[in-house]
């Protein structure tokens, strides 16, 4: 005999078909956000990221975005599973079943459907990202430091949004049955979905409020900091917010009026445009969602070009080989030992030069936290440390010629001068920290020579300031550079061994990062404070992994090899590379399944105006256009604004960041073109397949 | 049986509110069945859904069984709707996922009371529109025509006061629509069912006991079937219907013409 509950369960399994996308789009939204989060949680991710750094900012940023397209695709789901649960809502309520007696019912499925399905995205993440990136370190690069640990923290997010989905599956399912009328309930399969229409000023005035909205976000930080002498507070993204009703416009100038000279034609692909128009309100979040999507993909993927680009570049212009420099209480190789270990390679030596230096404090102006985000600009004596050559050492090294009046001191910066945030151009006074002995300086320019530039940073003094200040300077603040070339071709092998022969001479002292400045260290305890690199705060590097990231990234004496530099890019970045590549494939996967699944429902809901058309005798070529003319802008519009959007604004940022762009990134930025053009072309494979699917589903041929 | 007295409705559409219904009195008598005819936007389909408790209506009374349903809560509304009214669609609101016995048996199941007797019933229904061969198929592997059978045997399942039903021939052929009108007469004859139809087809209404005609939200007129032998009095009034038909359509025409020629 059958019940309302066996009833129920009989028509459940025949919609098993409705509920495949329903069940398919919960899957991938929690597959794609628990492997995410469970990547940005991992201890192996968090350890190279450092806290407060632009890298950890951008990916938190990137996964706020990917978890805001997939609230907005499930959201998505669930509204076309009940539009197709509506017909037969309708039906029962129609033939006299209560809102009442009909909610438990469907309660139950809903909440069987989507927290399985959600539970099982959640399941499927953790094989899903471990699968990735282990593949990345089979087919990319693999070192010890890339061994993925997996925090269960990461389940908190993955949580979020079960909550999220579960939760408003019910109360979709809810507010369906609180209709009052049946009528609208019964139509809902075949209710179109009208956007609002706007005139045809809203595209161009959509893309000048993404320009306004990027360059607001970009300069608000600084205006706010200028005025109210204060660091910017998280809110001040919020001027960032225009990009979005700007992206909502041009996609809104997409569906509604299209980009092409219409009024000439106004005939043409009429039929695709009002069948876009009728769906359009979903079409137009749709391809916002992918929008961002893509712009983060685009985010995410161009950190590897630009950091590799700019940096193959720096290791080929090197004017030496190699180049190391260490303090003068250390023992370590010097020219005859490292003549013999290149013996061991059949190399030779050339070149060979060194000269001292001396690692002074440097006075000046910065920033002093007054807590609460306030900061105000104080003078300090014991500012920085930093190293110090004589203008005859630095002659000698580089072959730059310089004149340097006593009293005055150069700052050592690249040629294009890009990293000059790092010198100090305001110091009035050196101090030599073994006597406390100081002289007055004043500022006189930059030198050049792109091997002396570390975040340290390297000066130039007259000879007889070199000599005065440096009188009873104490080994372990004195040090020596040295450069020198291979003779013949260089080996990898002799590179590596060089480099593990430094490592195991320098003693424990030496094992800090470059940021662990021992004048400021002096000047906190001199305050009675503790000085934030003895705690644990300072990222840590052990001689025990020479190989990791952070080792090759922050070791202060860190030597510079061509050949090893160039081998090893990829295995000293690794983690940075994994992670934003990681991040890249997740948002385009997502932006990818939003476009195909959104173009088979298109296709789904207009199968009546397809037949309609073959029986008024419509070719299947003409057929075919009217299909590329609704899958066409569903995956072209988002991957061109995207990607240009974010293109754009990348250069932007080059270019504001020190007002040019360098050789660089000018080649950074045409290997992310073309890094672009392989991901639209991916993109385009993606737009093939679902146009099959698409006409496989019309049964057009 | 079904009294309708004073009933207006009127949609808000923005600002303006249109008024569809402007004051309909009818009623259907026990074992009558009765058609209503009008041209598109006379207000036949809302006369309808407002009998059938989906919408809400502003003024007047709809009183079916002595009970009058307006004030009635949404649940008292749908118990009216399972137990005194039996439904038949243009698109039949067959459930894809049941089979023409258990479509039939919906009604029931909703209400709880699936007993030996309802199966019984349903076997019954079936058995008297012909389709008892069908009743272990899904609607999907069935012709329109059974599929409208099957609704109503559906409609019929709770022994309903009043059967409705919205253009129950639109999307059948005249073979079809023969069969489905049949099994009105069936149902109406062998178990003294009450039915109330909304109809374009004239060959379906001049089955019916009367047809009232609508426009522009009143009655317009109402035409009685004559007497005699069953297929001559049917065609007799089939030309009635169509010449009253065309008259008002004239004098659409004409009041055109005049507003036309007045301005």
């Amino acid at each position: 005999m059958m019940t309302m509950k066996s009833l129920e369960k009989k028509l459940q399994k025949a919609d098993r078909k409705q509920a495949a996308l329903y069940l398919f789009c919960n899957f991938v939204s929690l597959l794609l956000i628990t492997a995410y989060s469970a990547m940005m949680f991992s201890p192996t991710v968090l350890k190279v990221l450092p806290e407060g750094g632009d890298s950890r900012k951008q990916m938190t940023a990137i996964f706020v975005l990917a978890l805001f397209g997939c609230v907005v695709f499930t959201i998505y789901a669930s509204s076309l599973f009940f539009r197709k649960k509506a017909r037969q809502l309708g039906t029962l309520m129609a033939l006299g079943a209560s809102g009442k007696r009909l909610l438990p019912g469907l309660l139950r499925e809903v909440l069987l459907l989507s927290s399985v399905s959600s539970f099982a995205g959640i399941l499927a993440g953790f094989p899903f990202v471990w699968l990735l990136w282990n593949g990345f370190r089979l087919a990319i690069t693999d070192s010890a430091q890339m061994e993925l640990q997996i925090d269960l923290k990461c389940l908190y997010l993955s949580a979020l949004l079960f909550v999220i989905v579960v939760m408003f599956s019910c109360l979709m399912a809810y507010r369906y049955l609180k209709r009052t009328n049946i009528m609208e309930v019964m139509h809902e399969e075949h209710r179109n979905e009208p956007v609002k229409e706007w005139g045809t000023w809203c595209g161009p005035v959509g893309i000048l409020l993404v320009f306004v909205g990027a360059v607001l976000g970009y300069v608000a930080p600084f205006i706010y900091m200028a005025l109210f002498s204060a660091y910017s507070p998280v809110w001040i993204n919020l001027f960032y917010l225009p990009v979005f009703p700007g992206l909502y416009m041009i996609m809104l100038h997409t569906v509604v009026h299209g980009w092409g000279a219409r009024r000439k034609q106004p005939y043409k692909n009429l039929i695709a445009r009002s069948m876009m128009k009728f769906q359009g309100k979903q079409t137009v979040n749709n391809l916002l969602v992918s929008t961002v999507l893509i712009m983060g993909s685009a985010f995410a993927i161009f950190y590897i070009p630009m950091l590799a680009v700019g940096n193959l570049m720096e290791v080929k212009d090197r004017a030496y080989d190699y180049f190391y420099h260490y303090r003068a209480d250390q023992t370590v190789p010097g020219k005859e030992e490292i003549s013999d270990l290149a013996g061991k390679y059949d190399l030779g030596i050339a070149d060979f030069k060194s000269a001292p230096y001396l690692m002074l404090a440097m006075d000046g102006t910065t920033e002093v936290e007054d807590g609460g985000g306030k900061f105000h600009y104080e003078h300090i004596d014991f500012l920085q440390e930093a190293k110090f050559f004589s203008e005859a050492s630095f002659e000698m090294l580089t072959g730059e010629e310089i004149t340097v009046e006593p009293g005055q001191y150069f700052a050592i910066a690249n040629t294009e001068e890009t990293a000059l945030y790092y010198l100090n151009a305001g110091c009035s006074k050196l101090t030599n920290m073994a006597t406390f002995q100081n002289i007055p300086v004043s500022f006189a320019g930059y030198a050049h020579y792109d091997m002396l530039v570390d975040s340290m940073g390297y000066y130039v003094v007259s000879n007889e300031d070199y000599e005065r200040i440096g009188q009873e300077l104490t080994p372990e603040w004195m040090g020596t550079c040295a450069f020198f070339n291979v003779d013949g071709e260089d080996s990898y092998d002799f590179a590596q061994d060089f480099f593990y022969t430094l490592v195991d001479s320098f003693g424990p002292e030496c094992e800090m990062p470059i940021y662990y400045d021992r004048v400021k260290k002096y000047d906190e305890e001199l305050k009675g404070e503790v000085y934030w690199g003895d705690t644990d705060r300072m990222t840590q590097i052990s001689y025990s992994r020479p190989d990791d990231s952070d080792f090759r990234l922050y070791w202060t004496y860190m030597p510079k090899s061509r050949a090893l530099d160039r081998g090893d890019f990829v295995n000293s970045f690794s983690v940075y590379l994994m992670m934003f590549l990681f991040i890249a494939i997740i948002c385009s996967l997502a932006a990818m399944i939003i476009s195909y699944t959104r173009c088979m429902t298109i296709a789904l809901n207009n199968r009546y105006v397809f037949e309609d058309l073959k029986r008024l005798g419509a070719s299947p070529d003409f057929l075919i256009k009217e299909i590329k003319g609704q899958a066409g802008p569903v995956f072209r519009i988002p991957a061109i604004v995207g990607m240009c959007a974010m293109y754009l604004l990348y250069a932007m940022l080059m270019i504001m960041n020190d007002g040019k762009l360098t050789g660089g990134e000018v080649g950074g930025l045409i290997a992310c073109f073309l890094i672009l053009g392989g991901l639209a072309f991916v993109y385009y494979l993606v737009y093939r397949r679902t146009l099959r699917g698409m006409c496989t589903q019309l049964e057009v041929v | 049986m079904l009294y309708v007295k004073n009933l207006h409705k009127s949609y808000q559409s923005g600002s303006k509110s249109y008024s569809v219904l402007k004051g309909i009195d009818l009623s259907v008598a026990k074992q009558e069945f009765v058609a209503v005819m009008g041209p598109s936007g006379s207000g036949k389909s809302t006369l309808l859904n407002c009998i059938s408790c989906y919408i809400p209506f502003e003024e007047g009374t709809i009183t079916l069984g002595g009970k009058e349903l307006k004030g009635l809560d949404k649940n008292a509304l749908a118990k009216v709707r399972n137990e005194k009214l039996g439904f038949v669609f243009q698109d039949f609101m067959l459930l894809d996922g049941l089979t023409v016995r258990e479509n039939i048996l919906v009604p029931r199941i909703i209400q709880g009371k699936v007993e030996r007797e309802a199966e019984k019933l349903a076997d019954q229904l079936m058995a008297l529109f012909g389709i008892n061969h069908i009743a272990g198929k899904y609607p999907a592997d069935i012709s329109g025509g059974e599929r409208q059978r099957t609704a109503v045997a559906r409609s019929l399942i709770n022994q309903p006061l009043l059967i409705l039903a919205d253009e129950p021939t639109g999307n059948l052929d005249s073979k079809s629509s023969r069969a489905v009108i049949e099994s009105f007469e069936s149902a109406r004859n062998k178990l003294g069912a009450s039915i109330f139809m909304v109809t374009h087809d004239s060959f379906a209404a001049s089955f019916c006991d009367r047809v009232i005609l609508l426009k522009d939200g009143v009655v317009y007129d109402t035409l009685e079937a004559g007497v005699g032998h069953r297929e001559e009095k049917r065609s007799a009034f089939q030309d009635r219907l169509l010449d009253a038909i065309r008259k008002m359509s004239s004098l659409d025409a004409e009041s055109e013409k005049d507003t036309a020629g007045g301005m």
